[in-house]
């Protein structure tokens, strides 16, 4: 059970932050924007990751990890993590915008009243 | 104890991504009250993430200690992880902005 344990919290922080897809034009629902915003963050952190692993800088717990890894020793679980992270922010920052625009179209449409 | 593997790294991210906002793309996005209250957001999210991966009695990530500050704060998180986390999520939000005024078709100022 140990090995899911990286998995586990990754999956954890997508089904918290995914309900927020509710608000606003969403991040699933613009798929094309999303991967233009994520993936080449992703590969530049993941490369990054690479290095860092190569020099020994960090290391991953081969209990906590499924095992499976990608080219450079990296665990699949951290280039999940750099794709599920990032996702979690856009939909962060996609509902927080979305209810500030609409406080403010309200705040707005009072005073015009 | 150097810190050169991931304490200079973690800053010259974050440097670079300033770079890339005032620099290159210009999108407003540190103007904007909804990316510090996202950020505020995804801190105290990362908080008991990180800190679950980097706990010292069963940790998930295992940093050579001579390439950290050796500061760990709150539990055992490596202060670098903030500055980690800083720089991805604020690139990633930088490319969406920039896409989402491209879409609308202008550049500086929501």
């Amino acid at each position: 059970m140990d090995r899911w344990q990286y998995l586990i919290v990754l999956a954890a922080c997508l089904a918290i932050t995914a309900p927020l897809e509710l608000f606003g034009a969403g991040v699933f629902r613009q798929p094309w924007r999303t991967a233009g915003a994520v993936l080449p963050v992703a590969a530049v952190f993941f490369a990054w990751d690479a290095v860092a692993v190569a020099a020994h800088v960090w290391a991953y717990n081969t209990r906590f990890v499924t095992g499976i890894n990608l080219p450079g020793r990296i665990p699949i679980e951290e280039l999940l993590f750099f794709i599920v992270i990032p996702l979690c922010g856009l939909l962060s920052y996609s509902a927080v915008d979305a209810i500030l625009g609409r406080l403010q179209r309200a705040r707005t449409g009072s005073a015009r009243k | 104890m150097t810190g050169l593997g991931y304490t200079l790294p973690a800053v010259v991210a974050v440097i670079a991504v300033c770079a890339l906002e005032f620099g290159v793309l210009h999108t407003g996005l540190f103007r904007r009250p909804a990316y510090w209250i996202s950020m505020a957001i995804v801190v105290a999210f990362q908080i008991p993430v990180d800190g679950w991966l980097t706990k010292l009695s069963a940790p998930i990530v295992i940093y050579d200690e001579r390439h950290i500050s050796g500061i760990r704060f709150p539990f055992d998180i490596p202060v670098e992880d903030f500055l980690f986390g800083f720089a991805l999520v604020t690139a990633v939000l930088l490319l969406w902005e920039r896409q989402r005024q491209r879409d609308r078709g202008h550049g500086d100022n929501p």
